[in-house]
């Protein structure tokens, strides 16, 4: 078997454009990124491996850029990738992580790692890709544990956790110490901040037989300072509503239930129809661009094979249209 | 009438494991050289009539104590083993279909896991079968339903002894593997006795350079500086299988046979650590233990025209599952603690009546009633308290059989089977299959045969109950497959044995089930794709008695196997309709040869994968790839034969060429391996 690893591609990425997070497929190793450029609709796949000869490891989870740095999440390879976002090349890696999800940086030198199997959320310094210290999660054992994606307002930190759990979790980041919690359907799957400085999360509502419970998915609206629901928006017994997305404004929500859908934050109820209906397609990530408000959608197709974005104007006209990896999942803008 | 070509060869000179499992059923080694009849026939058995079978002798079985039946299958067969590393799940699967279109039987009784479908064959040592044959496609339904792939049939035969009889084979090998062997048999004129047990243990912590990962030098302002490829060790894959299997045959010489089959299972698996893993493994533990019991008694009853068998069997299996890390007191919290109990009643009964010489019919019927437990996740509950996500089922299976076989004439048979099956509560519609064979020319024994089924594969346990994700509106799946083929088989006495097949086969699946991941973030079946499976099977094999003492024999097999995805679109972006099936090499082969002299023999053993896609779309990308790999291994064997004992030592290498390889994404497999076994066979009288 002949080896063709070792060749590292150099590359100069432009200042803007959009990191696509290839999961992969669990327990085989291809997870992939890929970079595109809006501007000139090029699309360049598995960029990770090109820049270092080497894989990008077992389900791409997330990611995020402060500065000119990109941080990979990897989640069963249990590792974090900090890359240039220029070149691809990696940087820096944190490791001894348990299954880590989400990363979210308080400063230059804190940031936390949100956990699956794990009833902590792990503080990193990433000036030294150290560990440094663990939240502790209550009323959730290691077998139970999950901690999802993170927002902030002013000096708290907001968590909302999914696997087999009903709650979002209030952390002072001074402290490092979880400071409230609050009770939401089940199962939270996705979390974001509006203008108004509200909290937005969505509930899958379990599944049919699940011993934890299994009722119909909502919509939550939540004040973050008095840390209670506002409103909530039901959606139909079976549903599965995931990626609580936000304009470039940060006034308009989009999520997918099946189709996409999207709604002003004000509004008082959800829309009768679709931003986009589904059409035998397998959404599975959503994004909308900062600055142009793009709506880009990935479709998993069959999940073994190189999925497909579609980027839509935000009036609902197909713009672009192009492959990834298996599995695109997550995007992340430069 | 039968006629009997009778080529009488001098073959096979002895042979590690094989000749000293022979002999110690007989008490004594032979010098030398072992006759082997190859008998070839004009008229064939009635029961095989159209079949399209592999059958394995006892020197590809017992060549190794240390192989299991998926070593044993990836050297002397066509049918895919996809091998996720050294002593860790390995399945096998013929023709293109998915492991769970194998059915497999032990004794008689399918051994099929009722949760998952499949059978590991890691878990199988080859010692413990003294038979074992491939149905292909189309000649599984002779046995039972759902083989949409084929079928492997396994079974152990009384020990043939006389009197005591010892045997005890060590081996040593690479990675401080350690195997052992050891036989006691009994025997007189009614009863046959067999005590057989395999102890193998290994760290399996083969170092391999890892192409996946680099390791990072950073300076004192944590700049990386320099990387590298590691040379990293098989991380978390140490193992230790411990097999025990009792048998008595008791044969009244009134045409009356009983026996029993007892096999008991106790092993740790360590989880081999992906490529692409950066965890510490001493931080993880990753064990997977299982303990199994299977137990089958058996009674035939043999008279000249007719033969009734009645067999009892019961399976029990515990597997667990526990996953966990050190939260850094040292103390190893559990993140996932598995556990599943499978315990199986099975009953079967059958008869075969000959009508004239010409005619035999048969029927079988045999039942199945699983009681399966899972326990996947230790929660707390919205309301406070615990609960467990699992579930517990229970699902009688049924299958049941006509057959009518005809040879009108010497030259000419024909076969009809038709199958009904029952799982839960839902019955298959009929499952017919048709079989035809002829000989074309008797010089040199040239053959024609067809055949044609139609065959359903109910859904697991698991695709219909596992939580999350079990689909209990999951449909059969179904399929038509049609065989036909040629083979041939000519000879001279003590002079040389040549013979080979080809078969050509095609098969339409559908409403294939599969595994897909959900917007709610865990998998869940569905019947999404219609297959066409086809292509073709060669096999040969010549033996050749080179001179006075020296044997040569060689075996091979090469497959030609397009398996592709029939169905419809998913979407206007599906890239994989008209794709080969990832993961199915298009092309296989292996060739087996062996030569000897006297009591030293010399084995090489060769097999080819092509390259295997790991999307449907067929699309090879960087971190997508595995490509076509060779693997040789060799065998030197020589045996010491003295009044009080005899003695074998044999030297194994294993992946001659070093060859870095990967059978599965992400697994590494070892490079150059090498193993020493002595055994010993007393000579009581």
């Amino acid at each position: 078997m002949e080896w063709d690893y070792g060749y590292q591609e150099d590359f100069t990425a432009p200042t803007s454009g959009l990191f696509v997070i290839n999961e992969g497929n669990f327990q085989y190793g291809n997870a992939t990124l890929s970079f595109y450029d809006p501007l000139t609709h090029q699309v360049e796949n598995e960029v990770f491996f090109r820049a270092n000869a080497m894989k990008l490891g077992d389900v791409a989870q997330s990611m995020l850029i402060r500065g000119n740095v990109g941080w990979v999440v990897v989640n069963n390879s249990h590792v974090v990738f900090a890359i240039n976002t220029t070149t691809f090349k990696e940087v820096g890696r944190i490791t001894n992580l348990t299954s880590p999800r989400y990363m979210h940086f308080v400063s230059d030198t804190k940031a936390y790692i949100t956990q699956l199997w794990d009833n902590r959320i792990f503080i990193v310094n990433p000036k030294t890709y150290q560990i440094t210290g663990h939240i502790q999660c209550p009323n959730m054992t290691m077998e139970s544990g999950s901690t999802e994606q993170m927002v902030q307002k002013g000096k708290y930190v907001y968590v909302n956790c999914w696997s087999y759990q009903n709650r979002i979790l209030k952390i002072d980041t001074e402290t490092d110490q979880i400071v409230g919690e609050l009770q939401v359907g089940v199962q939270p799957t996705s979390l974001a901040l509006d203008a108004y400085g509200k909290l937005w999360t969505v509930t899958d509502g379990g599944y049919e037989g699940s011993p934890y419970g299994y009722e119909a998915p909502s919509l939550y609206r939540i004040d973050p300072e008095t840390f209670t629901i506002e409103k909530k928006f039901m959606f139909a017994m079976g549903d599965s509503p995931s990626e609580v997305q936000l304009n470039g404004d940060k006034t308009k929500l989009y999520w997918i239930n099946d189709a996409i859908w999207s709604m002003p934050v004000t509004a008082e109820t959800i829309p009768v129809d679709p931003f986009l209906p589904a059409q035998n397609t397998i959404y599975y990530g959503l994004t909308v661009c900062p600055t142009s408000d793009d709506v880009y959608i990935a479709d998993a197709i069959d999940y073994v094979q190189q999925g497909k974005i579609y980027r839509y104007s935000s009036d609902g006209k197909l713009l672009d249209e192009f492959y990834a990896g298996i599995i695109p999942g997550a995007f992340c803008w430069k | 009438m039968s006629k009997k070509i009778g080529i009488v060869c001098l073959l096979f000179a002895l042979f590690a494991g094989a000749m000293a499992q022979e002999n110690a059923t007989k008490g004594k080694l032979g010098r030398g050289v072992a006759l082997h009849d190859v008998i070839i026939y004009g008229k064939r058995p009635l029961k095989e009539i159209g079949t399209q079978k592999t059958a394995f002798d006892s020197t590809q079985l017992k060549e190794n104590i240390s192989l299991s039946m998926a070593d044993v299958l990836t050297y002397n067969s066509s049918i895919f083993v996809k091998n996720y590393g050294r002593a860790t799940l390995s399945t096998v699967s013929f023709r293109g279909t998915s492991p769970s279109h194998t059915q497999v039987t032990w004794n008689g009784m399918r051994i099929n896991n009722p949760m998952l479908g499949m059978t590991d064959f890691s878990m199988i040592p080859s010692y413990f079968i003294d038979d074992a044959s491939l149905l292909h496609g189309t000649s599984s339904v002779n046995e039972t339903g759902g083989g949409l792939g084929g079928l492997v049939r396994m079974t152990t035969k009384p020990a043939n002894a006389d009197g005591f009889g010892l045997q005890y084979i060590q081996g040593v090998g690479s990675f401080n593997s350690f195997d052992e062997f050891l036989r006691l048999t009994y025997g007189n004129r009614h009863w046959q006795v067999s005590t057989r047990a395999v102890l193998s243990t290994s760290p399996n912590n083969y170092t391999y350079r890892n192409h996946d990962k680099k390791e990072n030098i950073y300076d004192e302002n944590m700049n990386i500086i320099d990387q590298y490829y590691p040379i990293e060790e098989n991380k978390s894959g140490a193992y230790q299988d411990f097999h025990f299997l009792q048998e008595a045959y008791y044969n009244t010489g009134t045409g009356h046979r009983l026996g029993l089959n007892a096999w008991y299972i106790q092993s740790k698996r360590e989880l081999p650590l992906l490529t692409t893993d950066y965890a510490d493994n001493t931080a993880f533990e990753n064990v997977q233990r299982e303990q199994t019991f299977r137990g089958v008694l058996s009674w035939d009853f043999l008279r000249s025209q007719y033969k009734v068998a009645a067999k009892a069997g019961y399976i029990y299996t515990y597997m667990a599952y526990d996953y966990k890390r050190d939260v850094g007191n040292g103390i190893m919290a559990n993140m996932t603690e598995s556990r599943s109990k499978v315990n199986t009643a099975y009953a079967q009964a059958e008869g075969e009546y000959y009508w004239g010489k010409e005619r035999l019919f048969s029927a079988n019927l045999a039942f199945y009633q699983h009681f399966v437990e899972t326990k996947d996740k230790n929660i707390i509950k919205i309301e406070g308290g615990n609960a467990i996500v699992g579930y517990k089922k229970a699902r009688p299976e049924l299958t049941g059989s006509l057959s009518v076989k005809w040879q009108p004439i010497d030259r000419l048979g024909m076969s009809v089977v038709v199958r009904e099956e029952m799982y839960g509560s839902e019955w298959s519609p009929i499952i017919p299959a048709f079989f035809i064979d002829g000989v074309l020319w008797e010089r040199i024994n040239l053959m024609a045969k067809a055949s044609v089924s139609r065959n359903y594969r109910f859904p697991t346990l698991n695709d219909m109950y596992f939580l999350p994700g079990g689909n209990p509106n999951l449909k059969k799946e179904n399929g038509w497959t049609y065989d036909a083929g040629l083979s041939f088989a000519v000879g001279r006495e003590n002079l040389y044995t040549l013979s080979g097949s080809a078969t050509w086969f095609d098969s339409y699946i559908n409403d294939w089930i599969i595994w897909l991941p959900t917007t709610k973030g865990f998998f869940s079946p569905r019947n999404i794709k219609d297959v066409h499976a086809y292509g073709v099977e060669l096999k040969a094999n010549a033996s050749f008695c080179l001179a006075k003492n020296w044997t040569l024999t060689l075996d091979g097999s090469f497959s030609w196997t397009p398996s592709i995805n029939n169905g419809d679109p998913l979407s206007p972006a599906d890239q994989s309709v008209g794709k080969q099936l990832p993961y199915v090499p298009e092309y296989s082969a292996n060739v087996t040869g062996r030569i000897s002299y006297k009591t030293f023999s010399f084995l090489y053993k060769w097999c080819y994968y092509s390259e295997r896609y790991t999307m449907s779309s067929n699309d090879i990308t960087l971190t997508g790839k595995l490509p076509t790999y060779f693997m040789s291994n060799i065998a030197i064997e020589k045996n010491l034969l003295f009044s009080f004992a005899d003695f074998s030592i044999k030297f194994n290498i294993n992946n001659l060429f070093n060859e870095e390889y990967l059978s599965v994404l992400s697994r590494p497999m070892p490079g150059i391996n090498f193993q020493l076994f002595l055994g010993i066979t007393p000579k009581w009288r």
